[in-house]
């Protein structure tokens, strides 16, 4: 901490005109003063990047590394992603997963969105409704899976029961511990983080250019399509890329909500890792998944920087 | 908007107020089925409020309380860590223009980047050896490294609103480094850093998937407790009570965040919610 008890460098005109004899030992103090005070500055990141070093970097960097030796020889080997991509199980399930996170991305966006648009435009409506999407974010998914065994129950569910009682259904709707029930679970999720984050950037596009539109002859569902849409794809598309990977990497809906065959990516791995001891091949699938899921991302990122941050990012 | 005369506008007009009436219900109903289940005291919920009752309330074990106030003390504790290591970080990162202060705030972000799921096996492998698994102070570093990269992006954006003038004018009198820092910048975003840790410890308490792998009996947060439970045993009512408690703990967060900072402050917050 010496540095901080010396006084600052000011901003500093370094050679002061007519001292010729004590000018290079003035800019060797300055120097050095200057020095000590990045070291001190370097010193305050420190903690940060330990505790980062040591809990993130290194154990991604072992995992990694891992996912190339073999389990027992410890050899460098590619067997665990040929295992991986080779086993049609596993690419099976890898599709299914893609394939249930896209539609629930895309149902979740189109139904977020003209709300969105909407929460945005109405102060009223706005302020009614902002507690029912943000208090779902600060509830553990967990939460959110006991409602849906309590709404989508075979028999004690409440959906199976209203349908039952109108005699709609003549037996129980067995969705709940199957696909259609961890989509529907994820449909909420997705839904909720969709309205928040397009909520914010509707709001960030300005309502006087749609107003123009409409002025020259626009329907407002016009207007709507051909100037708020367009401005809003930033938006739209950090969205997406949110909602898609936190649903292929999902754990804790598939795990309650999950029929017999393991429908989900998550699951896979974590029976590789768990129960079948085999720690490498899950880490391996992990590497595979975690490329999908920040290379999405990362495409996202691409695409923002590449067409502006009009929408806000996050 | 004006309303314009017609069918087709009385049409649309009616649809709209039914899609939000629909989306609405579609928002609430876990919060209500959650709330209405744990007042019932069993899974079958009917939409009588007869039976209220708060057996499912009183029949929570000790083992459910013990985990939600161990989840409560890692998470305080994290949060108060995370921003002690955070704010200086972000001090120097933005007031040093250090080298590589880029690739820096981007190393601090991986904890985020990385899916959780992912993180914590990779957490699993290292902390079996180091016997960190299944104690309080695994739990605390990741949720530490997972807070991190929040209370970064927090306190750098705060650091950049903040004019350096104050900082100059202190230096200029004659203050050092640290105390101009400690005496004008910690004050000026104070409150921005206490909303900040609102925020991170509300992430923490909530965190799941990050923990799964490195909890064990000796160390189980609420989430984890929930879960296990349920793919153990099934839905049990006094977990759902538990459910319950967690919604009351999420509405009081959204209350003390919408008073102190009105609710449009939530509209597309940097909270991204993952996981």
């Amino acid at each position: 901490m010496a540095p901080a008890r010396e006084r600052p460098a000011p901003i500093v005109d370094p050679a002061p005109k007519g001292r010729g004899r004590a000018l290079s030992d003035d800019t060797s103090i300055l120097k050095r003063r200057l020095l000590r005070e990045r070291l001190f500055y370097r010193l305050c990141t420190v903690p940060a990047l330990l505790v980062t070093g040591l809990v993130a970097v290194v154990p991604l960097l072992l995992l990694v590394f891992n996912s190339f030796r073999n389990q027992a020889s410890g050899a460098f080997s590619l067997e665990y992603y040929g295992a991986s991509l080779g086993n049609a199980f596993f690419l099976r399930t890898l599709a299914t997963t893609i394939g249930i996170a896209l539609g629930v991305t895309v149902i979740c966006i189109i139904l977020a969105l003209p709300l969105a648009y909407l929460l945005a435009r109405r102060t009223l409506l706005r302020n009614v409704i902002m507690p029912v999407i943000t208090i779902p974010r600060m509830l553990p998914f967990v939460v959110i899976g006991y409602a849906m065994i309590l709404l989508l129950a075979p028999t004690t569910g409440v959906v199976n029961k209203v349908l039952l009682g109108l005699g709609i259904l003549q037996q129980p709707a067995f969705i709940l511990f199957d696909w259609p029930g961890q989509a529907i679970a994820f449909c909420y999720t997705g839904i909720v983080v969709a309205t928040a984050v397009l909520t914010g950037v509707m709001m960030s596009v300005d309502p006087q250019l749609e107003d123009a539109a409409v002025s020259m002859g626009a329907t407002r569902l016009r207007a709507f399509f051909v100037i708020t849409l367009p401005l809003a794809i930033p938006g739209i598309v950090a969205a997406t890329a949110l909602i898609f990977t936190s649903i292929v990497t999902a754990y804790a809906i598939p795990v309650m909500l999950n029929g017999r065959v393991p429908y989900m990516i998550s699951l896979l791995i974590s029976a590789n890792l768990l129960t079948l001891q085999q720690p490498h091949l899950a880490y391996a699938q992990a590497v595979i998944v975690s490329c999908l899921a920040i290379g999405v991302t990362a495409f996202a990122q691409w695409f923002l920087l590449r067409y502006g941050q009009r929408g806000g990012a996050r | 908007m004006k309303p314009r005369a017609g069918l087709g506008a009385v049409f649309s007009r009616t649809a709209l107020t039914l899609y939000v009436i629909v989306m609405l219900i579609w928002l609430l109903f876990p919060i209500v089925l959650v709330l209405l289940a744990s007042f019932q005291g069993k899974l079958e919920v009917d939409f009588s409020l007869a039976g209220l009752n708060l057996e499912a309330y009183k029949a929570i074990p000790p083992a459910y309380w013990q985990a939600f106030w161990f989840t409560v003390r890692a998470a305080v504790s994290a949060t108060a860590l995370a921003i002690v290591i955070a704010v200086p970080a972000a001090w120097a990162m933005v007031r040093g223009r250090l080298r590589g202060r880029r690739v820096l705030s981007n190393v601090v972000l991986i904890p985020d980047v990385v899916p959780q799921l992912i993180m914590g096996i990779a957490l699993l492998t290292v902390f079996i050896p180091l016997h960190l698994s299944n104690n309080f102070a695994g739990i605390l570093l990741a949720l530490v490294a997972l807070s991190l990269s929040t209370g970064l992006r927090f306190s750098e954006a705060l650091l950049e609103g903040l004019p350096e003038e104050y900082e100059q004018a202190a230096l200029s009198l004659g203050a050092s480094r640290l105390k101009s820092f400690l005496l004008v910048t910690i004050p000026l975003i104070a409150p921005g850093i206490a909303i900040a840790a609102l925020f991170i410890f509300m992430q923490n308490l909530v965190t799941f998937e990050l923990l799964f792998f490195v909890a064990g009996p000796n160390a189980t947060p609420i989430s984890v407790r929930l879960f296990s439970d349920i793919v153990d045993r099934g839905v049990i009512p006094y977990a759902v009570a538990m459910a319950g408690i967690l919604v009351y703990v999420a509405m009081a967060f959204y209350t003390l965040v919408a008073v102190t900072l009105g609710p449009k402050y939530m509209a597309g917050s940097v909270m991204s919610r993952k996981g």
